[in-house]
């Protein structure tokens, strides 16, 4: 539980971090990676933030906790993806801007991180019964029981 | 027998997906409210000093950069505006504001010498020299005699600029700039606001100004 809460924190933190500030400084970010088209940059740029912030949620309430936790291992696989590419492609970027210019690490530093957080989210969706303790989920599932 | 349907698990079922709908929409006004409030607070970039801008004050397209002398993208962002101003310069109005960041060391030293040239009318001269000799200087532990010797290149009068470097007023603009990037949503360099938009580093600048003012004609 208190995993599921420490990742939720961070989701919440880097989504909105990005959300308090104007959109462009992550689409500068994302541009830097040189991946998507300029139409994809723009709206990732918009629409990013909003689904970390939203899964962070879920994470720390304990919500759909199966889905959410599909959803932060296949963002977190993407994340891989984005950085393994800059590190592969030796794109010149000093730091990875995931988390908007408060905190922010050299790419190999985040990739080692992605790796970690894939690892723990992955512990937590098999372990899904005690990742689900103090959870809405419970909560939910109890008031479901018939009297 | 049939199998009766549940209500309790209908309607918890119900008050879950009640609760999501109610979670996401507080997050959403959360988050609205708080860049509400973060807007109201600051409006656009504040008046510039005219030592600091080029162009026609009525140009159709008028940038404000917060630039960072040390950031190379802020180099290539320079090297862009220069061609489109040698192209429109009667459609181009630029204003320079100052965003040293941290993590250049020097970042801070040159914005210094650049508002010392400011001071002497020789901004321009010296912001362009600075930018086209940014590989000699910014790997450097001392940069100090590289910026003198722009400095001279551009005709600074050195006693003026002497006293200049040490001015506390020369600080405090600079902070001041920053500190009015910052209350703005800045977090890297180069940022643009061309007519009060926001754009961040040089591949929205030349989408924007490609927009507003067309390709750039070929070089013979």
């Amino acid at each position: 539980m208190i995993l599921r809460i420490l990742l939720g924190l961070l989701f919440v933190a880097s989504g909105g971090e990005k959300l308090l500030f104007p959109y462009q400084n992550f689409l500068y970010v994302i541009q830097n990676y040189q991946i998507l088209p300029p139409f994809a940059e723009e709206s990732a740029a918009r629409v990013m933030p909003w689904i970390e912030l939203i899964l962070g949620v879920f994470l720390i309430l304990g919500l759909w906790l199966e889905w959410t936790l599909r959803g932060v291992l296949i963002m977190i696989l993407g994340f891989l993806l984005i950085v393994g590419q800059a590190l592969i492609r030796r794109l010149p970027l000093e730091e990875c801007g995931c988390f908007g210019s408060r905190w922010s690490f050299p790419l190999p530093v985040t990739f080692l991180m992605d790796i970690i957080l894939w690892t723990i989210t992955a512990y937590l969706r098999i372990r899904i019964e005690r990742t689900a303790f103090f959870s809405l989920d419970r909560y939910f599932s109890k008031t479901n029981q018939p009297l | 027998m049939p199998k009766a349907s549940n209500p309790p698990a209908k309607n918890a079922i119900q008050k879950k997906q009640n609760t999501t709908v109610l979670i996401v929409i507080l997050c959403i006004l959360l988050i609205v409210i708080i860049n509400l409030l973060k807007g109201y607070l600051s409006q656009g970039p504040k008046d510039v000093s005219r030592m600091r801008t080029k162009g026609d004050p009525n140009a159709p397209v008028k940038i404000v950069e917060y630039i960072d002398f040390q950031c190379p993208a802020c180099a290539r962002g320079v090297a862009m505006l220069n061609q489109y101003y040698a192209a429109y310069p009667k459609k181009l109005y630029l204003q320079m504001k100052y965003f040293p960041l941290d993590g250049h060391q020097h970042a801070q030293l040159c914005a210094r010498y650049a508002e010392c040239a400011a001071r002497q009318g020789k901004f321009w001269p010296f912001h362009d020299l600075l930018i086209a000799r940014q590989n000699d200087w910014k790997g450097l532990i001392n940069a100090d005699p590289i910026f003198q010797e722009i400095g001279t290149a551009v005709g600074l009068d050195k006693l003026k600029l002497e006293v200049c470097l040490t001015n506390d007023e020369v600080k405090s603009v600079i902070l001041r700039e920053k500190e009015n990037g910052v209350a703005l949503g800045i977090q890297s360099t180069p940022t643009y606001f061309i007519n009060d938009q926001m754009f961040v580093g040089i591949k929205s600048l030349e989408s924007e100004l490609k927009t507003r003012l067309g390709e750039l004609p070929s070089m013979p």
